[in-house]
Parts: C-alpha cells; sequence; structure tokens
C-alpha cells in the first residue's frame, strides 16, 4: 500500500512547489480542456513533449512519475485493445482469417501455462504478455490441424491505429498533469485552494469552507485508518485468523473480526477530534483565518499566461 | 522447543524517511517453560517488533527465528503453517479494542480456540477456564465486551488469548493505562497465571518497578540492539542504565539516597516497599 504514487504528496522543492494551489488547480482544468481539443496526433505529441518538458522544469523525477502509473498500467492497454479493435473506419491494414480448431485450443493452453510459469520469475513480465498475446495471434492465424470451427476474422484499420495511440498519448498526459499536482500540493494547500475557488458557491447554496474541512479530515484520517488496521489485522491473525487462507464461512467471521473494531476505532477518533476542535473553539460554519495565507506571485503570473497561450493555441487551431 | 533468534534484523520500508532499521542482529532463546522474562527499553527500541518476530506475524528482514522447531526466515514458506505457530505463542496487543469483536464475552474469547480446529463445548470450556485465570467471574461471560471498563477489556482480551492454551505468552505493555493498584494486580495476575499452568511469560513494559518486583529475566533493548539479557538483581547494578534511557525502581531510588545522605549501612537493593522498610527498620534500631 506504500507505493502507491497518485494522490500522494512528496516533499520536495522546486517550481511547482512555490506555486499557489488555486493556480495549479485552474491551470490544470484548462490544460485538461486544451488538451480535449486537441485533433490530430502531431499536436498530441507536441502536447506530450511540452509536458515531459514541464516535469524537467519542476525538476521531478519522471521515473517517480512512471512508477506512479503503475496501477493504470491495465486501463492504458484496455482502452488501447479496444480502440484497435473495434474502431472501423479508415482504410483497412490487417486482414487476417482466424478459427478455433481443437490444436490451436490445446496449445493456447500450453502456451498461457508456460506463460504463467515463466512469470514466477518477476522479470521481463511486460514482455512476456506481449509475447504470450503474439503466441496467441500466430496460434488463431496459422495453428490448425483437423476441423476448425467458428471462422472469424481479424480486422486493423488504420483509424484504429491513430485513434488507439491518440487516446493512450492523452490519457498518459493527463494522468501526468494531475501526478504532478498530487506530488507537488500538501493536501492541506490544495483543500484551501479548493476553498477558495469554491466561494463563489456559497450562491446556491454550498459552504465551500465544510467541504474543505471535509476532505482535509479524510485525507488526514487515511494513514491512520490503515495503520489501525494493519494493527487490528495482527492482533486477530494473532488469534488465528488468518486473512489468507480458510474456507467461505471462516473468512466472513475473520473479515468480521476485521471490520467491527475498525468502526468502533473510527468512531472513537471522531469523537475525541470533536472534542479536540469543540475545546480549541472551532465554531462550524463561522469563518476563519489562517496561519499561512496564499499569495498570487510572479511565477504564478507565468504558469497562468502560460497556461492562457495553451488554451488559445488550442482553440485557434480547433477553429482553423 | 521455545523460540530461538539468530542475528534476527528488521527493517522497515518507508516512503518518505527512508530504510528504518527497527531491531539489530538479535541473539537470543526464550525456553516454553517457567520463564518470567520482562522486555525493556524507551520507546522506538524495537520492543513490539521484537514480540512480533515471536509468533511469526512479521518476518526478519535478516537472519531467522525458530519457533517451535520450525524455522522462519525472510522468505514465506508455503509449506509451513504460521497460523500454527501462533497457537503455540499467544500474542495480546496493547490495546483491548484491536481484538474484541463479539456481542458476548464468551463468544468473543472463543474466537481464538475455534480458528484453532478445537470443538464448540471445548472452546467453551476454554473460555471459562480463561475467565478465572485472569481473575473474573462466570457473570461476566454473558456481557458485552464494549461495555467493560478498560481494565475488564484488557483482562478478556488475555482470556481470549489464554484459551488458545499458548506456551508462551508474549503480552505488548499489558499494565499500560492502568492505575498503580490495577498495575500491580494484573502482574500478580501473571505471576499466578505462570505459577499454575508452567507457561512462560514476555512483558513488555516501562515500570521498572514491576520489572524488579516479578521478572526473573529481563531483556533490554537499546536503538534495536540487545544490550541486556540477565536477572533483574543485575541489571540495576549496571552503570549504563542512564544510557539505555531507564530509570530505577523507587525502592532503589529512596534508599540509595538515604544511603548517601546519612551515611547509612544500608542494601538498597530490596524488591518491594515492605522489604525496603524491614531493611530501613533493622538499620535504624542497630
Amino acid at each position: 500500500m506504500k507505493n502507491i504514487v497518485i494522490g500522494q504528496f512528496v516533499p520536495g522543492s522546486g517550481f511547482f512547489y512555490k506555486l499557489d494551489p488555486r493556480t495549479k488547480i485552474v491551470s490544470i482544468v484548462f490544460l485538461m480542456v486544451a488538451l480535449f481539443l486537441l485533433e490530430n496526433i502531431t499536436q498530441l505529441l507536441i502536447a506530450f513533449s511540452v509536458s515531459v518538458v514541464l516535469l524537467i522544469i519542476g525538476r521531478l523525477s519522471i521515473i517517480r512519475i512512471i512508477k506512479g502509473l503503475k496501477p493504470i498500467f491495465i486501463l492504458l492497454i484496455f482502452t488501447f485493445l479496444f480502440q484497435i479493435l473495434f474502431n472501423q473506419e479508415g482504410t483497412l491494414l490487417v486482414n487476417q482469417s482466424m478459427s478455433l480448431s481443437y490444436s490451436s485450443i490445446a496449445s493456447i493452453v500450453a502456451i498461457t501455462v508456460l506463460w504463467r510459469y515463466l512469470a514466477h520469475f518477476k522479470r521481463f513480465n511486460f514482455l512476456l504478455l506481449l509475447a504470450w498475446i503474439a503466441g496467441i495471434y500466430l496460434i488463431l492465424s496459422y495453428f490448425h490441424y483437423g476441423p476448425t470451427f467458428a471462422p472469424f476474422s481479424f480486422k486493423v484499420y488504420e483509424k484504429g491505429v491513430e485513434m488507439s495511440i491518440f487516446v493512450v498519448i492523452r490519457l498518459l498526459i493527463i494522468i501526468t498533469l494531475s501526478t504532478v499536482l498530487t506530488i507537488t500540493t500538501k493536501p492541506t494547500d490544495l483543500t484551501q485552494g479548493l476553498e477558495k475557488l469554491l466561494r463563489p458557491m456559497k450562491v446556491i447554496g454550498m459552504n465551500s469552507e465544510d467541504f474543505a474541512l471535509i476532505i482535509s479530515i479524510s485525507l488526514r484520517y487515511i494513514p491512520t485508518i490503515l495503520d489501525e488496521a494493519n494493527k487490528i489485522m495482527l492482533a486477530q491473525a494473532s488469534r488465528g485468523a488468518d486473512f489468507s487462507e480458510g474456507k467461505l464461512k471462516d473468512k466472513v467471521k475473520q473479515v468480521i473480526s476485521l471490520l467491527v473494531p475498525m468502526f468502533i476505532i473510527a468512531f472513537k477518533r471522531s469523537e475525541d477530534l470533536a472534542d479536540a476542535m469543540e475545546s480549541r473553539n472551532f465554531i462550524p460554519g463561522k469563518p476563519r483565518t489562517r496561519i499561512y495565507e496564499l499569495k498570487f506571485n510572479f511565477s504564478d503570473l507565468m504558469t497562468s499566461l502560460f497556461t492562457a497561450a495553451c488554451f488559445a493555441l488550442s482553440i485557434v487551431l480547433k477553429v482553423i | 522447543m521455545g523460540i530461538h533468534f539468530r542475528e534476527v534484523s528488521h527493517e522497515y520500508a518507508s516512503y518518505q524517511v527512508g530504510d528504518y532499521q527497527a531491531i539489530n542482529k538479535i541473539t537470543l532463546s526464550i525456553e516454553d517453560e517457567n520463564e518470567f522474562i520482562c522486555l525493556v527499553g524507551h520507546t522506538g527500541s524495537g520492543k513490539s517488533t521484537l514480540a512480533q518476530h515471536m509468533n511469526a506475524l512479521i518476518f526478519p528482514t535478516e537472519g531467522e527465528v525458530e519457533i517451535n522447531g520450525k524455522i522462519i526466515t525472510k522468505k514465506r514458506d508455503k509449506k509451513t503453517n504460521y497460523n500454527l505457530l501462533r497457537k503455540h505463542v499467544g500474542l495480546v496487543f496493547q490495546f483491548p479494542e484491536y481484538q474484541l469483536f463479539e456481542e458476548t464475552v464468551e463468544k468473543d474469547i472463543m474466537f481464538g480456540p475455534l480458528n484453532f480446529k478445537i470443538s464448540f463445548e471445548e472452546a467453551k470450556a476454554k473460555a471459562v477456564e480463561a475467565i478465572h485465570l485472569v481473575g473474573l467471574n462466570e457473570s461476566y461471560l454473558k456481557r458485552n465486551p464494549f461495555n467493560l471498563s478498560g481494565g475488564e477489556k484488557k483482562r478478556v482480551s488475555i482470556a481470549g488469548i489464554l484459551a488458545m492454551d499458548p506456551d508462551i505468552l508474549v503480552l505488548d505493555e499489558p499494565t499500560s493505562g492502568l492505575d498503580p493498584f490495577g498495575k500491580r494486580q494484573l502482574m500478580e495476575l501473571f505471576k499466578n497465571i505462570q505459577k499454575e499452568t508452567k507457561k512462560t511469560i514476555v512483558i513488555i513494559t516501562h515500570d521498572m518497578d514491576l520489572v524488579y518486583e516479578f521478572a526473573n529475566r529481563v531483556i533490554v533493548l537499546n536503538d534495536g540492539d540487545l544490550v541486556y539479557d540477565g536477572n533483574e538483581e543485575d541489571l540495576f547494578k549496571k552503570e549504563e542504565l542512564t544510557k539505555w534511557a531507564l530509570g530505577l525502581p523507587e525502592t532503589i531510588k529512596v534508599l540509595r539516597r538515604l544511603k548517601d545522605q546519612f551515611h547509612l549501612d544500608i542494601n538498597p537493593y530490596q524488591k518491594t516497599v515492605d522489604q525496603a522498610y524491614e531493611e530501613l527498620k533493622k538499620v535504624m534500631t542497630k
């Protein structure tokens, strides 16, 4: 659980750390809108290189951000596959007739077993996956002995390839941008920025201060609750509740043995927190002051100008 | 068979602070009969980490732990049933809130034994036996564990482990949060349990008075290193006590002060207040 990078603040210094959170939030929203206005792959590749340059300017470790991409890697692969399989516009690039046969089913099972076996060695995991996909492709197209059935054709269109690359790069940029925001902004700053930005919503009856308070308290308690859950799990494990094995009936009981103390501790903690806040004279709904007021400075101005330029450029490109 | 640590180290991986060595090359043996061990050390010295190694809740990052003949190393072995080791060594956590979850005390105590495939009737008998061992009566069995006082919750959580009938009982700061009277009561209880059942008991504590009075072996950790392993008499004669951030028991403190102030011919190493009083009276009448 400690390796999740998305949504986690990493202490450091650099250009993006000094920015006002409001600037960061607004800029990222505008940059994303601009991104969706882009239409062809060249423009998108330029946008991609610009975001890499931004990472370098901000002196953020690119390796760290790539590591953060890991959890959404599967999502990327799926979008890629869906686009390539179901988009049927443009000229036909590949038209491969395929069919199933007993020999091909058997060999698919065989290479799947081989793939899972080799995956135990952990290294080259991704290469193995690619090899497995290529293997299935080859088997389905050429490897037939005996009767074949369920014939179908595997078609790839020009537009499909283009769109799949397009969508994947766009997703990559979006995730990189939002990771930059969360990596360089403290949760408290982030909520303060949101609070200030959402202030106009008061007109329709939404109190942005309460909203910001809710967010900051939940963020604050995620690590605490995780820690508690871990301790409860250890305590129940020493009473023989092994969460990895056992029948379903035992498992339900074991999960209950984890959940009940979790809820009790969470309620107790929230009560304590409410008491602590009240004893320091916190009154819900009353305006509060901050120790550190947000300031709009030169680098914020530069960032805003940059964002405005990008946004204008993408609109111009769209119109032309 | 007992527990044997051989050069055990444990390192916590931390994303923001970097890796943190909690215990460092610890070698020690704990027999599973008739020991009363106190594990002491300042906050953050690795006591709890060491305790969690004793029933294979966490695995050493270096070295090996032998529990009841089973060797535990860095690698998780699929053939070993780690769950059975936890029946052999029972670990009671500091806060009873972490383990109480059932609607009655009886069911909660039975949770452990039932996990180890003991029949329902047998588990019920164990629960009765365990509740007596911790000094509560049978009327508690039908009560809701969440309506008990702090001290009673603690006893119930200890009963929950005792009902599993472990050979070695490890308690992580059982006396924290209790008043001096409750602490003493609980320690006397452990002493009685040890006398009756001949189990080995390992207690993590900060209270030097209790250590001096009850322990017959003390293990001292300092910044992850094992710095002392021996009897309680010699420990408090050591010069390094302050370096390890340990205090002296009140009896020794007071008697030493009297000895220095009035140049009395007194033996300050008295375990209880009564003994200290007797010693003083002897010297004064002389």
